[in-house]
């Protein structure tokens, strides 16, 4: 079990980089995936890609990010890695449902994106979850959820 | 690479910070019982605890912690939602998050602070600004369909806890159904059942928070 307590550095910035190469090359790097949600956990068990057990214990003035270093020395390095945040993508028909999908959202407390005309929902939990709780609105044609290939 | 060189590039060395579990729940579930039931508990095992407790306009829960006899009376501190309880456990945490640092400030020995929201309804969440866990409480009383509902404090919580399994026989509550249904709607992410009055899974409890938050085994 591996605790590790505080982020020492990015893994970008020097002199991360250059020792972080240089234990890549002897294959002892290894990486922590997180959820974008878990960025915000201070506290959490979590299995790196090599199968180490760590335990996360931050002070709450430090966040996780993307290329957080939480260990490294001569025996090898733990760096976190982001999953791909997923989204649901939605088109409202006209303002009017526009602004019924953007009042319900609010009031279920989705975190959300704009990308030009279209709402992007992040997903926290199954996609089904969220179709469930929109079925009215895209069984009425107020709002069309998009694919990947839309 | 030199190890001295890379350690000394941490970006913050402050001091200890105790684990933040927060406990929301419904009006009546059994919230406060069930952190004066954890208490004891968590004492026997050489854990440091301290309370954040939350109520519409008065400090009732605070009071009756700081009455109980089971904890030092300054390790609780109330804080008055004046509002909708959610909104301080949720979109501005800010007097649970201070109220907390008082805590640690003034207690640093702190293993874990406990923040229990006002009496709310499904829908609420905390922010992992304000804790670094939270579990939520439902009881057998309010009737076994509650899984079913999917709020998002059922389904988002670290934690379920299915509280007053001792009254469900009496008010037609299946038990066995509530945790099955909420195994399923969480995606057999944790859900425990407790009796405060017979202090039935409150071990199981303790030893949850000790795997998933605490630490204090590592």
């Amino acid at each position: 079990m591996q605790i590790l307590s505080s982020i020492l550095g990015y893994a970008a910035d020097e002199p991360f980089d250059s020792a972080l190469h240089d234990l890549s090359h002897s294959g002892k790097v290894e990486y922590l995936t997180i959820s974008a949600d878990d960025t915000s956990r201070r506290r959490m068990r979590a299995m790196t890609d090599k199968g180490t057990e760590c335990v996360i214990v931050l002070n709450r003035d430090q966040q996780l990010s993307d290329g957080a270093v939480l260990s490294i020395s001569d025996n090898g390095a733990i760096v976190v890695r982001l999953s791909q945040q997923k989204w649901l993508s939605l088109e409202a028909q006209n303002h009017a449902a526009a602004l019924e999908v953007g009042y319900f959202i609010g009031n279920l407390h989705w975190k959300v994106e704009f990308e030009g005309e279209r709402l992007k929902v992040a997903l926290q939990g199954p996609l089904q979850t969220y179709l469930d709780r929109l079925e009215l609105l895209i069984e009425t044609g107020k709002i069309r959820a998009l694919t990947e290939n839309d | 690479m030199n190890d001295k060189d890379l350690r000394t590039q941490t970006t913050s060395g402050s001091q200890k910070s105790a684990a933040r579990v927060g406990i929301g729940g419904p009006v009546g579930s059994g919230k406060t019982a069930l952190i004066e039931c954890l208490i004891p508990d968590l004492v026997s095992r050489g854990i440091e605890v301290a309370v954040v407790t939350n109520d519409l306009v008065t400090k009732e829960d605070a009071k009756r912690l700081q009455n109980s006899g089971l904890i030092s009376p300054d390790r609780v501190l109330p804080v008055e939602a004046g509002a909708c309880p959610h909104t301080i456990i949720r979109e501005d945490p800010s007097l649970n998050i201070a109220a907390a640092d008082n805590l640690n400030a003034s207690f640093p020995e702190l293993d874990v602070i406990f923040i229990e929201s006002g009496g709310d309804n499904l829908a609420s969440t905390f922010s992992l600004d304000l804790v670094d866990y939270w579990m939520f409480v439902i009881d057998t009383g309010a009737g076994d369909d509650i899984p079913r509902k999917k709020g998002p404090g059922i389904i988002r919580s670290d934690l379920l806890v299915v509280n007053k399994i001792d009254i469900g026989p009496y008010v037609g509550a299946n038990v066995d159904l509530i945790k099955q249904e909420a195994v399923e709607v969480r995606n057999h992410r944790p859900t425990l059942l407790t009796d405060c009055k017979r202090k039935i899974g409150i071990d199981a409890l303790v030893d949850q928070l000790i795997q998933d938050v605490l630490f204090t085994d590592v």
